[in-house]
């Protein structure tokens, strides 16, 4: 057996489910996948962006600093070359030049090993005493190998100076009248021209650019309102030497640049902001969000309206079935929308249609059946009345009664003949009313008097048309009921009451109990198998003929009399014989 | 379950397997120069039984050198950096530390103090100021051994050397230390040099070559030695100098022969090929080599040792001041 996963679901609930399923995984699909792309894409771009920054601005430095030492080579190869006692105004010159030449160079000098001032551009506002107690000229001996920068100060040995400067040093050798000797050249660089290099970059709000010395002191910052400096991302700096990564400073996004710098052991810290990058992306998020949101919406909507313009139609259509499953077959649909669904609803109207007529043709058939049936059953003249009633006619013939003969013989040729009638199923009431005579008649003389009989009819009704034979079996069964030691009376009322013909037939005796009513009324339905044919049989010819109108009443009182009414409508004369 | 389980096996083992492999990286400053191009494939096939090794061509600036080292700092058991600038190596030597990883420069020798900074520091290299010591030594044996009195190379009898020096890049440590290195040799050994012009080539042919012709319109007669801080400017000087008459094969026996009067001596260090070649041809005297071959055996060995762990005692260099091994310079001539 298989195992029922999904519980049956209508047309609506499949359509809306797999619409919406199919709309959502594809934009969850497409839209993280989207997302994924734009983040790397912004990631590899802000990271390379960044550091593309600090590279220009790392370069800038580096093509100052080597622009520097271009100075400082020329210098160091001219006093090499250049005899610094011999040629002392050319060399003085290539000095004043150079440092003249070159805005940021502040001053320029040449020492010997013990300090002494030999060559420079402000040779007379020169400190003369401890220049060899300088941590520039120490460090000038002590390593020969490089250039030093020094931490940026105001000290500069020209008296006349008191700007902030960095002091560039290295140890040199120089020729002084044809002997190599060695010394130190200092270079003093106005500080402006390195933090003016820095200011010229845009690293978005809150960026910033750090110096640090080789003892992680800072040398430099690029925050004109902060006195701090920012001691957050010299933190970060400090900890991590090099490299570039992204990280939080504040509530912002930041990615940080460290670079060392060349000939010094200063290191670059550029501190981007990232944060519109961050925002960015948190748009995109919104929007893909806000953009699901919305086809969910829609998607639900049109699935809803697309599935109920399918189903409308069927739940019209599932309507009707029930109306027709309830034999009401008078039932039309009237449906509009998918094709398919318009052709089954014609499909079903038309063999509703073609139900109908079979029934009624069936209907029909049937009823006829049961008219022609009834036909003969009426056409029949019971046997043993004719028996009886040449029994009685010999009777009275062997004792001479011949006045009776003759009377009985009458009623029974009239009798007869109303019976037939020429083959009519109606006939005016009149002629019914004389057919009942006739028939009381003979029978009155048959029972020797042991009734009595009397009519009251309207005669107003003599011409409307009545079903044949239809009293007879009444009054019949009112003779055999009612006899007994006393003179029976049987009264036969006909009258016309609010388009009913009206026939009772009453006769005295000893009534019948409610619960006989009852019987009698079952047995009348055909739903008690007692038969009382004579009854039943008018009761069937009523109901066939006249519709459910027509019925039949019994009343009765008990020791007194029992009444049986018959309904017949009025109008029902004109209806021609089927 | 069984069946995921056999891949995932299969991939761990091949995960693992490869990892059996420790990766080096390796730093060049500069691709371009063929001495160092040639060097990083020496170090390369050195340790190629040992190390799955990758090159980076820093390009000659410091910053992409950082990057370089940077990205490979979480891949790389060990690393091999010729610097770009000798002072950023006070950097990256820090970040290294911090990251335990060891580190072993060539080439471009970082200060001492910045060595000692990280106990997993070392340099391999030859001392500068041997090349030059070598240079003036072999050129002192063609001048006769004897200060006082030269042989015949000292082409005007005064027993004066007159000197051209082409220096490499001016401020560059090589440059300045075999200059005053074979100067000072010179000197200690009692030699006289008239040092007609120092003139800087910033290591390069076609440089010397320029200059070379400019000396040659001043001091054409006067020359009897070039000192040449490296091969290729001596070869470039060679060049102008032959197309300016001097090494002429006056006996046409297919070489220059240095009794010609029209050679003279050019010297060079390093041992390019060319260099030899020229040699061998009779128009270079004599080149020192700085052998990169031999260096690159040290580099190999000893990053071996330091990622293996084994007691550095054990190579076959020695360690001095636990942070150098030395590569003497050879003769070629």
């Amino acid at each position: 057996m298989k195992k029922k996963i999904l519980p049956n679901l209508s047309i609506e609930q499949n359509i809306l489910i797999a619409t919406l399923s199919i709309v959502m995984i594809v934009l969850l699909i497409t839209s993280s996948v989207y997302y994924a792309v734009f983040t790397y894409r912004t990631d590899s771009l802000v990271e390379s962006q960044s550091r593309e920054i600090n590279k220009q601005i790392v370069l800038n430095y580096e093509s100052y600093i080597n622009s520097v030492i271009e100075t400082a080579h020329y210098i160091q190869y001219a006093s090499l070359n250049l005899d610094v006692k011999d040629s002392y105004e050319k060399l003085q010159d290539v000095f004043l030049y150079n440092s003249e030449i070159k805005k940021d160079v502040v001053s320029l000098f040449l020492f010997d090993e013990e300090g002494n001032k030999l060559l420079g551009n402000d040779l007379n506002s020169v400190v003369i005493y401890h220049i060899a107690e300088n941590e520039w000229f120490q460090n000038g001996v002590t390593e020969k190998a490089i250039f030093h920068f020094s931490a940026p100060h105001s000290q500069s040995v020209s008296l006349n100076r008191n700007e902030v400067i960095i002091s560039v040093s290295r140890f040199v050798e120089f020729t002084y009248k044809g002997i190599k000797k060695s010394g130190v050249i200092l270079i003093e660089l106005n500080f402006r021209t390195l933090t003016d290099l820095a200011e010229k970059t845009n690293l978005g709000e809150g960026g910033h650019i750090l110096i640090l010395n080789d003892d992680d002191s800072l040398i430099y910052h690029s925050g004109k309102g902060y006195k701090e400096g920012f001691p957050e991302s010299l933190q970060i700096a400090v900890e991590h030497y090099l490299g570039g990564f992204r990280t939080k400073i504040g509530n912002k996004e930041m990615f940080i640049n460290i670079n060392t710098l060349i000939h010094t052991r200063w290191r670059i810290v550029t501190v981007n902001n990232i944060n519109e990058i961050a925002l960015a992306r948190q748009q995109i998020l919104l929007i893909l969000l806000f953009i699901i949101i919305i086809s969910f919406f829609v998607t639900t909507t049109v699935s809803l309206v697309i599935s109920s313009r399918i189903s409308r139609p069927m739940n019209e259509l599932k309507k009707t079935m029930f109306k027709v499953e309830n034999r009401d077959f008078n039932t039309k649909v009237e449906v509009t929308g998918q094709k398919e669904v318009v052709r089954l609803a014609k499909s079903f109207n038309s063999m509703v249609e073609e139900i109908r007529k079979l029934m009624k043709e069936v209907v029909s058939e049937q009823r006829e059946k049961r008219k022609t049936e009834l036909k003969a059953l009426q056409n029949q003249i019971n046997p043993h009345f004719l028996y009886n009633t040449l029994d009685s006619i010999v009777w009275l013939a062997e004792n001479e009664r011949s006045d009776d003969v003759v009377t009985t013989v009458i009623a029974l040729a009239r009798f007869f003949r109303i019976s037939i009638s020429k083959g009519e199923t109606f006939i005016p009431v009149k002629d019914e009313i004389s057919h009942i005579r006739n028939y009381l008649t003979i029978q009155k003389i048959r029972y020797v008097d042991k009734f009595e009989y009397k009519f009251i009819v309207e005669p107003e009704i003599y011409e409307y048309k009545v079903m044949k034979l239809i009293l007879q079996p009444i009054v019949e069964n009112a003779i055999y009921h009612g006899i007994g030691d006393e003179t029976e009376k049987i009264t036969i009322k006909a009258y016309k009451k609010d388009d009913f013909l009206i026939f009772e037939v009453e006769n005295s005796g000893y009534g019948i109990t409610e619960e006989r009513i009852e019987e009698i009324y079952k047995v009348l339905k055909g739903t008690h198998s007692k038969s009382s044919v004579g009854m039943r049989n008018v009761y069937l010819r009523l109901k066939l003929f006249y519709g459910e109108e027509a019925d039949i009443k019994i009343s009765s009182i008990l020791d007194e009399m029992t009444c049986i009414t018959l309904f017949i409508p009025a109008e029902s004369h004109y209806i021609k014989e089927p | 379950m069984k069946y995921i389980c056999l891949p995932v096996l299969f991939l761990l083992l091949i995960a693992s397997c490869s990892r059996g492999g420790k990766s080096a990286s390796l730093f060049l400053y500069n691709m371009k120069d063929p001495y160092v191009r040639t060097f990083g494939n020496q170090i390369k096939s050195e340790s190629s039984q040992i190390f799955e090794m990758q090159i980076f061509d820093s390009q000659n600036s410091q910053i992409i050198q950082n990057e370089f080292i940077e990205n490979q700092i979480d891949s790389a058991h060990i690393m091999l950096i010729n610097p770009v600038d000798r002072l950023g190596a006070y950097s990256i030597i820090k970040k290294l530390k911090s990251v335990n990883m060891p580190v072993i420069f060539f080439n471009r020798e970082p200060l001492f103090e910045d060595l000692e900074i990280w106990d997993q520091a070392y340099y391999v290299g030859a001392r500068a100021e041997q090349s030059g010591q070598i240079q003036a030594e072999m050129l002192m044996e063609l001048f006769g051994d004897d200060g006082e009195n030269l042989n015949k190379y000292d082409r005007n009898g005064n027993d004066i050397i007159e000197t051209v020096i082409l220096k490499g890049e001016q401020g560059h440590q090589d440059a300045e230390t075999r200059t005053s290195e074979v100067l000072r040799t010179f000197t200690e050994n009692h030699f006289r040099l008239d040092i007609l012009i120092t003139e800087v080539a910033n290591w390069n042919r076609d440089e010397a070559f320029e200059k070379m012709k400019q000396i040659l319109d001043r001091y054409s007669e006067d020359i009897e030695l070039v000192i040449s801080n490296n091969d290729a400017m001596a070869l470039g000087a060679i060049s102008l100098m032959t197309q300016e008459g001097f090494f002429r094969d006056s006996n046409e026996n297919g070489r220059i022969d240095k009794d010609d009067s029209s050679w003279l001596p050019v010297v060079g260090i390093d041992g390019l090929i060319e260099a030899v070649n020229s040699i061998n041809e009779g128009f270079l005297y004599g080149t020192v080599i700085n052998d990169s071959r031999l260096q690159a055996k040290a580099i190999a060995e000893l990053a071996d040792f330091l990622c293996s762990g084994k007691d550095l005692k054990g190579m076959n260099y020695p360690l001095d001041r636990g942070k150098y091994i030395w590569i003497d310079y050879k003769v070629f001539q």
